[in-house]
């Protein structure tokens, strides 16, 4: 198993005190996958990578990262992996050529080659120009592929990245996105936390949630977002009686609750392929239709589902119903 | 209400806070009191052979002469935080709160004040009762004792009313911080830890002008010998010195402070 | 993918070069930075000559100068203060997540500790030769070339048992608010000593600590070229006293960073 297993980790338990963040945790991450870790703040996300990067010691359960346990074998561990964390450990008064020289020379390859590695990774995270520059002075998303860049200076087997594109704009985030999936053609295994459904979904083979210290649903993102169920269609009618066009929809599939007076859902087992027979029935009935919509089901579906809450607040996370004191 | 009762209420108020926040952190008052208890402990096992020295002042002991150095160097600790937190208060925005309030600017000086007050009473108490239970007589007697605890907390908020000043100009904690040095400096200028007498050149003669000697020997000969008016009356002098420099240095400060905002 | 083909000595030397090679940038890129560290002993220096100057005419003192006497003792408060700021920086590096990027890499413990105590050793001798210089302007005595070398071992030497010992306090308590601890620690354990005064003119329990305090044999150590002659039977008290201080310090401060993360 642990030849084909990047990551195995079984009944993973951390205490803090009296509190249990993390209560039993199984996950198992393939070779050359790109695993998405989601869940809330507080959910021990954060907590769980810590344990898989040696940084935290576990309370129970045991995990194995490219084939060493973190526990026993934490240096061989520490010597496959790449790290980039939620707060990038950056200091500001570094320039980024030294920061990562120094990073090249915590993992043990010689001067020279440390130096050759250092040039070629800031070129591939477009940093060269700004290489000789202070830390202090990058901006958030520079900040970040220095960090990425950092924890690939000693081509790692396993890549954790927690939350890296939090904060960032659009813009940088697709870059990190790119960089992670061309990290994972050439087989390095990405182990992601991520508070950004959108992320796991573009870029996962496969999702973990979790919730309250467990594992709530774990799969691909297709196969968790089929477990909901079909797709469904959201009618707004613009003209004729509601009761008519549910009968007609009823149908063609099942109705899910309405929303309001002048929405309809229903489902449909063959997604878009349904649409022209119900635009087809409605309009023979002579009932004009304002919008209509194919609605998948998403990972917040999925989530909600699974924990009840929604995963996202804002794209900044900052909580909507804060009000000011 | 009237005015003067309007400020007196918030003085009241900011200063419960500043006493509230003084004495909640006790990791921040700490070195006010521990420092300088360390130092008197090291001092007067290390210098205490100086009473045998010829012209030092008649004692019972070492420790009974440094009691005051060691008040002194508290509340001017003291003050320096006091001066800390109103410049922290400054960098949160906090005063900016009270300044848009229709009080008087000093009533919130002032209440910063009562709570570096609070600690040069706290820190008089606590070296009185670390000097009693060493064996160290206080020859005033109980009257000596409140002297020398009144002229202490009124020091402190006199100090206080400097550090006031420094954080409304800078509006910067971390400068305020920086001038700790400065409070060893005055205090190793004075006559705080030796008789000026037996002091070194030219530290000696700056130690005879210096106005914090005066407040020195004002809480020291309660102790040593007893009340004496002409050291009380030197000792008051000082510190309405010290309260005026504070007063004109607060009031050019949040002048430039309100200018810009 | 397994990195290094060099063996495990060069890559920890070349670890430690780089951890007190990123130390120094503290004192060459941020203005001022340097100032705090040589700014403290040398008001100590002043004022306690200043102060207590009067204290050689005491019978029982070795020298009249007053200066050549405690000069030893400020490089020393300059060393514990400096080691102490490395703790310091420590607990601020933990704050910022800057130590999570060292755990998390294949170095040993120890090397991680190595660079930190090893850079306050080094930086030590900055406030050490200010305060040295002032003295000497003021009139202390020179103490040789083999009471300097002497001196400048102890105050790296001392330097380095505080850096572990601030580190010690960093681990422990992962904030920078452990900073006066961290400070008033080193200055008890190094003024509880013959600092002021010659053993005799010790009193009451100061007397007894000095006695069996491991840093008077520093202090006296460092003190010989100064007040007198080097000696070996002068010396190697204080070096045993320091190397003592060393392994205990330096283990305290080991287990706790071994301890990060239980």
């Amino acid at each position: 198993m642990t030849a084909t297993t990047a990551i195995t980790v079984e009944g993973l338990e951390r205490a803090f005190d009296e509190v249990l963040a993390v209560r039993g945790v199984d996950i198992a991450v393939g070779e050359g996958e790109i695993y998405g870790f989601l869940g809330p703040n507080g959910a021990g996300k954060t907590t769980t990578v810590r344990m898989l990067t040696t940084l935290l010691l576990p309370t129970g359960g045991r995990a194995t990262v490219a084939g060493h346990d973190v526990v026993a074998e934490a240096r061989q561990v520490r010597a496959s992996i790449g790290v980039a964390l939620q707060e990038a450990a950056l200091d500001p008064l570094m320039t980024g050529r030294e920061l990562i020289r120094l990073q090249a020379t915590l993992q043990g390859l010689p001067g020279a080659e440390g130096r050759r590695r250092a040039d070629d990774l800031l070129e591939r995270v477009d940093l060269a120009d700004a290489a000789d520059r202070r830390v202090g002075t990058y901006s958030g998303g520079m900040q970040r592929r220095l960090d990425l860049a950092a924890a690939l200076v000693h081509e790692p087997r396993v890549l954790f990245l927690d939350e890296p594109t939090t904060g960032l704009d659009p813009v940088s985030r697709k870059t990190i996105w790119e960089e992670v999936r061309a990290l994972n053609d050439d087989g390095t295994t990405v182990f992601l936390t991520t508070q950004y459904l959108e992320e796991a979904d573009q870029l996962a083979d496969n999702v973990g949630i979790i919730d309250s210290g467990r594992i709530v649903a774990e799969g691909t993102p297709a196969a968790l977002k089929a477990e909901l169920g079909s797709p469904h269609i959201r009618l707004q009618l613009e003209q004729g009686s509601i009761a008519e066009a549910e009968e007609i929809c009823r149908r063609i599939g099942p109705l899910l609750p309405p929303v309001d007076a002048k929405t309809v859902l229903v489902e449909v087992e063959h997604g878009a392929a349904d649409i022209p027979r119900v635009v087809r029935a409605l309009d023979e009935a002579s009932i004009a239709v304002g919008s209509l919509e194919l609605v998948h089901p998403s990972l917040d579906d999925v989530f909600v589902a699974k924990t009840g809450h929604h995963l996202e607040h804002d794209e900044d996370g900052s909580d909507e119903e804060a009000v000011p004191a | 209400m009237s005015h003067l009762a309007l400020n007196l209420r918030v003085i009241r108020a900011l200063g419960l806070r500043s006493i509230r926040q003084t004495f909640r952190r006790p990791q921040l008052m700490a070195p006010i009191v521990v420092f300088p208890t360390i130092l008197l402990a090291i001092q007067t096992g290390g210098a205490g052979g100086a009473v045998e020295l010829p012209g030092f002042p008649p004692v019972q002991s070492f420790l009974q002469f440094m009691l005051a150095g060691a008040m002194m160097q508290s509340l001017m600790l003291a003050g320096n935080s006091g001066g800390i937190a109103l410049a922290v208060d400054i960098e949160m925005g906090f005063t900016d709160r009270l300044f848009a309030a229709p009080i008087s600017r000093y009533a919130i000086v002032l209440g910063r004040l009562a709570g570096t007050a609070a600690l040069g009473l706290f820190a008089s108490l606590w070296f009185f009762a670390i000097g009693l239970a060493f064996g160290a007589e206080i020859a005033g007697g109980v009257p000596g004792a409140l002297l020398a605890i009144a002229l202490v907390t009124v020091t402190a908020a006199a100090v206080g009313g400097i550090g006031a000043a420094i954080a409304l100009r800078t509006g910067s904690a971390s400068v305020v911080q920086g001038l700790f040095p400065l409070v060893l400096v005055v205090l190793f200028l004075s006559s705080a830890f030796f008789p000026v007498g037996l002091m070194i050149e030219p530290a000696k003669t700056i130690a005879e002008y210096n106005p914090f000697s005066f407040i020195v020997e004002g809480v020291r000969e309660p102790i040593v010998s007893g009340v004496d008016a002409t050291d009380t009356a030197e000792a008051l002098l000082a510190i309405a010195g010290i309260v005026v420099l504070g007063l004109a240095l607060s009031a050019r400060a949040l002048r430039h402070r309100l200018r810009v905002g | 993918m397994e990195a290094a083909a060099l063996p495990a000595w060069r890559t920890n030397l070349a670890t430690i070069g780089a951890l007190m090679s990123r130390a120094k940038n503290e004192l060459l890129r941020v203005p001022g930075a340097a100032i705090p560290g040589v700014l403290a002993p040398t008001i100590f220096f002043l004022g306690l000559n200043g102060v207590f100057g009067a204290l050689t005419q005491l019978k029982g003192f070795e020298t009249g100068a007053y200066e050549s006497f405690i000069v030893p003792v400020s490089m020393l408060q300059g060393a514990g203060f400096t080691g102490a700021a490395a703790g310091v920086n420590m607990a601020r590096d933990i704050e910022q997540g800057w130590l999570d990027r060292l755990l998390v890499s294949p170095a040993p413990r120890w090397v991680l500790l190595a660079g930190t105590v090893l850079a306050a050793s080094a930086r030590a001798l900055i406030p050490a030769t200010f305060v040295l210089a002032i003295a000497l302007l003021l009139g202390a005595g020179w103490p040789g070339v083999d009471g300097l070398l002497v001196t400048f071992f102890m105050v790296a030497a001392m330097a380095a048992v505080a850096a572990c010992w601030g580190s010690m306090l960093a681990l422990r308590f992962k904030s920078q608010s452990a900073a006066p601890l961290m400070q008033a620690g080193m200055m008890a354990l190094i003024l509880s000593t013959t600092a002021y005064a010659p053993l005799a003119l010790l009193q009451g329990w100061l007397e007894t600590v000095a006695r069996v305090n491991p840093v008077t044999q520093v202090i006296e150590a460092a003190r010989q070229g100064f007040v007198g002659g080097v000696t070996w039977g002068g010396t190697w008290p204080g070096i045993a006293a320091l190397l003592g201080l060393l392994l205990v310090f330096g283990a305290l401060a080991l287990r706790e960073m071994r301890r990060t993360g239980a």
